[in-house]
């Protein structure tokens, strides 16, 4: 991606502007690093943990009727994880610490997001962001198995071994 | 007691001068419930915003050594005044209500003084 010198400078004046903003991260829906900010963690696992949460993300506000994916907050114990839509193909994911001003975040993000969109190749947004589109159903993929965990054994309660 | 959409209604009827009011919970940042706001009055980037306000100050407080709480915050703008009151009765800790007034119009004190009423009698 040549727009990524962009894109990180976008997120680097995202850090520079929210307080408690501990990791900024832009992917494509499909989970590919474009540019980030995190430190102390690999990107790349991140990015397609955001792919797949995405993925759920936009199917559920699709099943309830709410259209496109916008955003996805997600709260730990220890800090916020964030997901915000930055054009169709394209996603915005920041981490934060436990006391995080959110409405700060969320303000700061949605405006990162609109400036993003257009960078990496979305429309050039106005007041709406351009959803995502939700995935096609999903293909009865089998979850991927625990270590230690006999894959096709899922009825064991640990009572037959 | 009054519920948040009633303390909200209230307090733009009630005092003169009012342009928006919102109830902000400062832990987040955002916003319970707001009323009035513009175009150029956008009361949950205020929410945002003024929650910094509210921490940078408690945090003062704390490097001071005060050992006491804010009743409330006065912002005194050219042609606006900008008042946050902490809310301070049960279940009410960490929110505060955000009122902005028009100056030419507003008349501070009993701003002031029906804003803490308003804040006795919520509910959250």
């Amino acid at each position: 991606m040549t727009a990524a010198p962009e894109v990180l400078a976008e997120l680097q004046g995202l850090r520079a502007r929210v307080p408690h903003l501990t990791g900024a991260m832009v992917a494509s829906t499909d989970g590919l690093v474009i540019a980030h900010l995190v430190a102390g963690m690999e990107p790349d696992g991140v990015a397609a943990l955001t792919a797949a949460a995405l993925g759920v993300g936009a199917r559920l506000t699709d099943a309830v009727g709410h259209g496109g994916f916008r955003e996805l907050l997600v709260s730990g114990e220890h800090g916020y994880v964030a997901t915000y839509a930055a054009g169709p193909s394209c996603v915005l994911t920041l981490l934060a610490t436990a006391d995080a001003n959110v409405g700060r975040l969320n303000l700061e993000a949605r405006r990162a997001g609109a400036r993003i969109a257009p960078l990496t190749g979305g429309p050039a947004d106005r007041r709406e962001r351009a959803p995502v589109p939700p995935p096609p159903p999903p293909s009865r993929a089998p979850l991927p198995s625990r270590p230690g965990h006999r894959p096709g054994n899922n009825n064991d309660n640990g009572a037959s071994s | 007691m009054t519920n948040t959409e009633t303390a909200l209604k209230d307090a733009m009827g009630s005092i003169e001068g009012a342009l928006g009011v919102a109830l902000v919970d400062y832990g987040s940042g955002m916003a319970l419930g707001t009323l009035g706001g513009s175009q150029t009055l956008d009361l949950n980037v205020a929410a945002a915003g003024n929650t910094d306000v509210v921490r940078a100050k408690l945090r003062t407080m704390e490097m001071l050594n005060i050992q006491d709480a804010i009743e409330d915050i006065l912002i005194t703008l050219g042609g606006q005044y900008h008042l946050i009151r902490l809310l301070t009765g049960r279940g009410g800790s960490g929110l505060f209500l955000y009122l902005v007034l028009d100056s030419r119009r507003a008349n501070l004190a009993m701003a002031r003084h029906q804003l803490k009423r308003i804040e006795t009698e919520l509910e959250v």
